[in-house]
Parts: C-alpha cells; structure tokens; sequence
C-alpha cells in the first residue's frame, strides 16, 4: 500500500477552486438560512397563535425530512410547476430553506433560555412585549444562540457535499471528478477531507473569539 | 378619583383545577403601607402578581387607581406604569448597568430624554445609597445591592403603588438591613406599599394594616398590634406561634 502524495499535491489547484464553491455556496446559504431562521424562531414565541403553528409547521416539515430529499425537491421537482433553476441557486434555496429550521430552533431556544422573571420585569416597568424582546430579552439571547449558530455553519458546510449530486463542481464533486480521472481515491478523499476540516476549524475559531469578545462585554 | 389605589373585590384564582386564591377582597388606600404575611404557599404571592396583571384571574375584578385592569381590552402596559413591583430575584437586566437599567423604561415607554432619564436615576441612586454604583454591571453587585437598584429601578417610573414580593429572603442576613431601611424611608415618604414578607419585625414596625393569608384565604386583617398581640383567628395565632416568639 502507498500513499501517492504527488497526485494528490498535483489536484491542490482543482481542489481549492472546488472549495470556494463550496464557501460560497455554503455562506448564501447560511444568510438565506439566518433570514429565514431569525423569522421562524421569533414566529415560534411571538404572542400570535397563526404565527406561532405556522412557523412550528415549517420547523417540523423540514427537520423530519432529509436534506438530499429537499435538494433534489427544489432542482428536480419544481421544473414541474414551470420553475427550472440554475443548479447553484437551486442548492443555495434548498440549503438556505433547510437551514432556516434548524436556526429557528436554535433561536427559540436561545430567547427560551433567558429567565421569565426578565420578561416579568420589563412588562413591570410598563414595557410592551414587543419592547421588552427588542430591548431586554434579545441581546441576552443573541450570546446565548451565538456557539449552537457556530455548530449549525459547521454542520452546513459539510452538509454542502450533497449538492455534488446535483452537479454542481464544489469539493466533493471536484474530488469524484479528479478520481474518475486519476483512479487515486485514498489521496484525493484524504485531500477533501482536510480541506473541509481547513474550513470548519476557520469557523469554530471564528465563533470562539466573538464569543469570547461578547462575554467581556457582558 | 378613588380614595383606593387599589380595589379587589371577589377575586378567584386557579392552577388547573387548584383554587390558589378564594375570594379575596382587599382595599389599599393612597398612603398605606399593607403587610400580606402567610405561610409558604398560601398564594401570598400569587396575589401580588394577579394585580399587576402577570397572572390572570378567572373571577372578581381589580381596580388600580379606579382603572379596571381585568376588563377586556384594557391596556396592561399603561397600567403597570403605575405599579412598581419588586421580584425576589430581582430580575434586573444583567447586560445593562445599574444605571441603564433605571433609565431604560423612562425612556422607552415615557419618552423622557436620556440626559433628564440620567439626572432623575442618579438622584434616585443616591436615595437607595448606591450612587457610586451607577456604572457597575448587576454581576458585580451584591444580593441587597440589587434589590436596592431594582427599588430605583421602579420609583423610575413614578409609580402610584410599590409592590414587593418577598423583597429580602433571597438575600444574604447582613444585607437585609439595608433594603428595608430604603423601603423603611419610602414608607416614611408617603408611598403606598405593599408587602408580601417574611420579615415579622418590618410589619410589625412599618406596617399600617397586616394581613394573614392562609390557603388562598384572608383569615383576619388588621393593625399589626391586633394582629400579632391580639390575634382572634386560630389560624394566625398558630402561624404566629410558629414564625415568632414575642
């Protein structure tokens, strides 16, 4: 058994390009995801009962069904109804939509999280509800939500693998292609692999020290 | 205007199918101080946040300062404006500090401008004895030094009515004193107060009228010499007997 490190140093290049697809792709989808994730979870404690099912409906839907399914959905199943996307956007709309759940929950959980009493206080002082969220509650959650958010990039970074299948050439794609061509499937895998762990260990940095900035503010 | 700040006729509370309140009617005039006492889980507490409009009520009406506040429709917020509450807790908000914590409701429900909202919190700072605190974060204050902040928290607002829910037992003892010397100064102000406590000593010495709540009931109210040298109820004699020895 060898290791060919020479052809996996000559696919360096081929790798890269797929990896900023990859980046891309990954952070359309996690702005698309945060909108719409942002909206679901304040939906999920808003004092409106509509709001409240229909946000809890989405959440379920799309967390009890799998992301390869939802993909394939959006780029395959909507040519359907008369709407053809390109495959980037089709994978960026998936993903975003997707995502949008799993934030949503994290953002419920994370307004969940802080103290009733905090609430009691402020509607005490005279505040509306919606005054109260904005002004106490919110900024209390948002450095709660901020580490299961880092948890929820990394998770859709390496979920983006599965929009290879709809050919879009991001990293793993880009690996499978090289391999049809080099047959050398041990170098190139452990190639992808490092660069996808390249990304995420960029991004758990990246949260750690805001995470750190905010609590010396706190 | 109504010589009651606040009116409680008939109220009924339950959780689920438990009565945690029966019946209760009570009348607050402008100017007293009324202690509630009662054992743990008599709904002492219950009570006070019932008629700030944090629980709902399932019969009787309560009235603040004439204004209905378990009629349809009635604007809560408005009301509340009116009603200083103080938590056991606390509940001060940990991300601001001592003095945005003050001046936030004056100017976001009052509108009053941050530099006046500033000038009456420093004031109100020093009253409770804590104006070189103004810049610290509740994480760096002490149990009665929060308590303190959460009072000017609420005279903030001018309120007409300071509620206090077991403002001292989650306090250590040596920081006790001071809080009920500011709720000791503000009943000496004039303002009207009322007092779910555990602190014998400040109902007997501050209160106007002491009232005994025992299982959702009032059992027997009265001046705090009738209820703690003469109690006619046996229910507060044993209370009583329990929580002090005069």
């Amino acid at each position: 058994m060898s290791f060919d490190l020479s052809a996996l140093y000559r696919a360096l290049p081929s790798l890269l390009v797929g990896a900023t697809v990859t980046l891309r792709i990954t952070s359309l989808s996690i702005a698309l995801g945060l909108c719409i994730g942002i909206v679901a979870g304040l939906c999920r404690v808003w004092p409106n009962p509509v709001l409240r099912a229909l946000s809890g409906v989405y959440i379920e839907i799309i967390r009890g069904t799998p992301l390869l399914v939802q993909i394939f959905l959006v780029y395959f199943g909507l040519p359907a109804l008369g709407i053809n996307l390109d495959p980037f956007v089709a994978g960026v709309i998936a993903m975003g939509i997707n995502s949008g759940a799993y934030v949503g929950e994290i953002v419920r959980g994370g307004i969940e999280s802080i103290a009733r009493g905090q609430m009691e206080a402020a509607l005490s002082l005279g505040m509306t509800w919606h005054q109260a969220m904005y002004y106490v509650i919110l900024p209390q959650a948002f450095v709660r939500i901020l580490p299961p958010l880092g948890n929820e990039f990394i998770a859709l970074l390496k979920d983006s693998s599965l929009v290879s299948t709809i050919a879009i050439a991001e990293l793993t794609r880009t690996g499978q292609i090289i391999i049809t061509r080099t047959f050398k499937s041990f170098e190139i895998w452990s190639g992808v692999a490092l660069f996808y762990f390249l990304m995420t260990y960029v991004i758990s940095r990246i949260v750690r020290f805001s995470e750190e900035r905010l609590r010396y503010s706190e | 205007m109504s010589e009651w700040v606040v009116e409680v006729r008939n109220l009924n509370k339950y959780f689920g199918r438990h009565h945690v309140l029966k019946d209760i009617t009570l009348r607050v005039r402008f100017g007293e101080v009324v202690s509630i006492i009662g054992a743990s889980g008599s709904g002492k507490s219950t009570l006070l946040r019932c008629l700030n409009g944090l629980e709902p009520i399932q019969s009787g009406e309560i009235f603040i300062d004439g204004v209905c506040i378990t009629a349809n429709g009635v604007n809560l917020s408005r009301v509340r404006q009116s009603i200083g509450m103080i938590f056991q807790s606390f509940n001060l908000f940990p991300h601001m500090t001592a003095l945005e914590n003050i001046t936030l409701a004056p100017q976001k429900v009052k509108k009053i401008p941050r530099v006046e909202a500033e000038r009456v919190a420093l004031e109100l700072l020093r009253k409770v004895g804590l104006e070189e605190k103004a810049h610290a974060y509740p994480a760096q204050l002490s149990g009665g030094q929060k308590q303190r902040v959460a009072i000017a928290r609420s005279l903030a607002m001018n309120p007409k009515v300071m509620m206090f829910d077991e403002p001292t037992s989650a306090l250590d003892p040596e920081t006790v004193k001071d809080v009920l010397d500011v709720m000791k100064e503000l009943a000496r102000e004039g303002m009207t107060m009322i007092v779910v406590t555990h602190e014998m000593g400040f109902a007997r010495e501050v209160s106007d009228r002491v009232v005994h709540l025992d299982d959702g009931r009032i059992v027997e109210e009265g001046p705090p010499e009738e209820i703690f040298y003469r109690p006619k109820h046996p229910r507060t004699r044993e209370f009583l007997s329990k929580v002090i020895n005069i």
